[in-house]
């Protein structure tokens, strides 16, 4: 049995038109495309259409993907881009929201170490906020932080300089911290 | 990182996303299906032959009249040959070129490389930037906006525009040293952008050459020029 093929390998084939090699990539990265199509749009079924649109687009455009360069940052650079315009074709917010079970978390159970930054309440505030931003701050903050993606990545993701990245950020930190102000009042 | 970035990164671990679909799957079925757009290095005599073929087997049925004619992809521009243009209001006066910048903060503002004719005469061109895609768009206006004389628009993304002609529209393939595409000249023809935030106009447009370059980057040139003298400022871009 042979050693399993390396992301480089499974590029080449798949820009030879093996789509049983691409069809390992797409499984690879499909997490995190449809959950960067998810934040970008907010809704199930647009990021199902817009993973799936940008699969197959990213197919056909292998063969401007540079010999080893990131092939995650690209893709998701696909994905964001079709998220976007379903985001605009469908003319509303994309706004998200907490688990269930996050959201009523609260009160009298010890917080665990990793709950110890904010309660259940203030969870809930400071997405609310997010969601406020402007869609060009809330698109950066949900790579850098929600998806826990590099400045860089982020930078190729959304199409844009890393210090359009960093400024955006930012503005979108600082526009944060005046909501959660105004929410303590 | 500051308390309120750990907090952003906390709160994703409590975000509430649905569960993962099979892409795989559909994206497999999707290739199979060959449901693309067909790239432009196929042959283009021979999609002018099917399409000839194909018109007039299936204009009764319009539900499938756009899935045939929906062909030819050239890097950021589809475009689709129908039988009849739409009745739509025309953009009057405004080109849907954006702000007018520096040639220094359009390339500030994108991430592509943006290229200037270097062309006697062309090498000055009034710049200009607007977010019609998530990516950007530079445009070269040559003339007044009232009056362009001619217009060079460059971005960077797979699919993002339409471009509608005519069955009468007359597309050739062309290509350059490190770019293909088509060269559109004839009947009239729209172009618009699918899906976009705000509706844009449908413009109506001159004879257009439609390029993808080697660095992913598209290159519309329109205007009433000839297809040589389009080719040259393209070629001159650097």
């Amino acid at each position: 049995m042979g050693r399993p093929l390396t992301e480089a390998e499974l590029v080449e084939r798949a820009k030879r038109g093996d789509q049983d090699a691409y069809g390992d990539l797409v499984h690879a990265y499909q997490g995190i495309a449809f959950r960067t199509a998810y934040l970008l749009t907010g809704n199930a079924a647009d990021a199902e259409e817009a993973a799936q649109s940008a699969f197959v687009k990213a197919f056909y455009a292998l063969g401007r993907f540079r010999p080893g360069a990131e092939l995650r940052p690209w893709l998701l650079r696909i994905v964001a881009n079709e998220a976007r315009n379903r985001r605009r074709s469908a003319g509303r917010r994309a706004n998200l929201a907490l688990r269930a079970a996050a959201a009523v978390t609260s009160g009298g159970a010890a917080p665990s170490p990793e709950s110890s930054l904010l309660d259940a309440e203030r969870q809930s505030d400071l997405l609310a906020a997010v969601n406020g931003l402007r869609e060009e701050e809330r698109d950066v903050v949900a790579c850098r932080y929600f998806l826990e993606l590099s400045e860089a990545e982020t930078a190729e993701a959304l199409g844009l300089r890393k210090g359009t990245v960093k400024s955006r950020l930012s503005r979108a930190l600082e526009h944060l911290r005046e909501r959660m102000e105004v929410a303590d009042v | 990182m500051s308390e309120l970035e750990l907090a952003l990164t906390q709160i994703a671990r409590e975000l509430d996303y649905p569960e993962t679909p099979d892409l795989t799957g559909a994206v497999r079925r999707r290739l199979a299906e060959g449901r693309r757009p067909r790239s432009w290095r196929r042959p283009l005599v021979l999609l002018l032959a099917a399409l000839a073929v194909a018109v007039g087997a299936v204009l009764a049925v319009p539900q499938a009249r756009s899935a045939v004619l929906d062909w030819l992809g050239i890097g950021a521009v589809t475009i689709r040959q129908v039988e009849g243009l739409p009745e739509v209001e025309l953009a009057t006066g405004d080109l849907g070129v954006g702000e007018r910048v520096s040639l220094a903060e359009a390339r500030e503002r994108v991430r592509f490389p943006v290229r200037v004719p270097t062309l006697p005469g062309y090498e000055d061109p009034n710049v200009y930037y607007a977010e019609p895609l998530p990516t950007g768009q530079v445009s070269f206006v040559y003339g007044s906006l009232d009056k362009p004389q001619l217009l060079i628009t460059q971005v960077s993304a797979l699919g993002a525009l339409e471009k509608l002609v005519n069955t009468a529209t007359r597309i050739e393939r062309v290509s350059t040293d490190d770019a293909s595409g088509v060269w559109i000249e004839g009947e009239r023809h729209f172009l618009f952008y699918p899906g976009a935030e705000r509706e844009e106009p449908f413009r109506l447009v001159g004879n257009t050459l439609v390029l993808e370059r080697n660095d992913g980057v598209t290159v519309r040139i329109e205007a009433d020029i000839s297809k040589e003298q389009a080719l040259r400022i393209a070629e001159s871009m650097r």
